[in-house]
């Protein structure tokens, strides 16, 4: 086997190797990704929503960073997007349902 | 020199027995019980002492490890494993052995019981099924699974949808 056969076997196996990896990377499974069902949780029992429980610190940072995104997206769509706001929004409840239990929550 | 003979018989016997094809290798043959009590006692015992050494981090309940192991357990753990409501699978019943139902298993607050979590997501476990997800994953994305792990049983379908989903919100 000549150096040129060599070099093509293992720049193939290398190419292999790496595409096995990158198949692990989180940014792969966005192909079939879920979205958060956050309407869920409006009909959830507010009273026992505790924001010092680490699920529900989750939940919501996932709705609230969820909902921003979803706001960027939409901004830029329409030419709307502005920096200082985009900021201002990722630490406040953007959309009605975050907002409203986010409310409640504070309430209890 | 009857020891001698006694070990010699042993090893055709045992030697024959390997090649004669008659050991049921069906994963729906279930061990005998001696032979699950070994199996198991060998494999905690292993584990235990392999994982003894293993320093776990001290923010396994900030909602960031959450919200990264939630994503990576329902692309890679829950169906053998499975989730709020869901009580079986194709694969939770056809293994064997039968993966644990971590929906139904807490993993105890203790070192001990996270340290061994942590280094059967990292290295898995030989001709169980259970994969060494430390070939693709580094350690701070195994130890998120392992905090996600520790508050599953706890989790309605509702709340594991939220914490697992990684798209966009709707």
């Amino acid at each position: 086997m000549n150096l040129v056969k060599k070099l093509a076997l293992m720049s193939s196996a290398a190419f292999l190797l790496s595409v096995s990896v990158q198949a692990h990377e989180a940014a792969e499974h966005m192909k079939d990704a879920q979205s958060p069902d956050c309407a869920a949780m409006a009909e959830m029992d507010h009273e026992k929503m505790d924001m010092n429980d680490p699920v529900m610190a989750a939940m919501m940072k996932q709705c609230m960073a969820s909902d921003a995104h979803g706001e960027v997206a939409a901004g830029d769509a329409h030419g709307e997007h502005d920096d200082a706001a985009h900021a201002e929004h990722s630490h406040e409840a953007a959309t009605p349902v975050t907002a409203a239990v986010l409310e409640e929550v504070h309430q209890h | 020199m009857r020891t001698g003979i006694l070990i010699a018989l042993v090893l055709v016997g045992t030697g024959f027995f390997i090649f004669s094809g008659l050991y049921p290798m069906g994963a729906d043959r279930p061990h005998y019980r001696v032979t699950t009590w070994m199996l198991e006692t060998l494999r905690e015992r292993s584990i235990a002492r392999a994982s003894s050494d293993i320093q776990v981090p001290k923010d396994l309940d900030s909602p960031e490890r959450l919200l990264s192991g939630g994503a990576d357990y329902n692309d890679m753990c829950a169906q053998c494993h499975l989730s709020p409501g869901v009580e079986s699978s194709d694969l939770s019943e056809g293994l064997y052995p039968a993966p644990p139902n971590l929906n139904k298993q807490l993993i105890a607050d203790s070192n001990q019981a996270l340290a061994r979590s942590f280094w059967i997501i990292k290295h898995g476990i030989k001709a169980s099924g259970m994969p060494a997800w430390g070939a693709g994953h580094d350690d701070e994305r195994i130890w998120s699974m392992v905090a996600f792990m520790q508050r599953l049983a706890d989790l309605s379908p509702t709340q594991y949808q939220i914490l697992t989903a990684r798209g966009a919100a709707h």
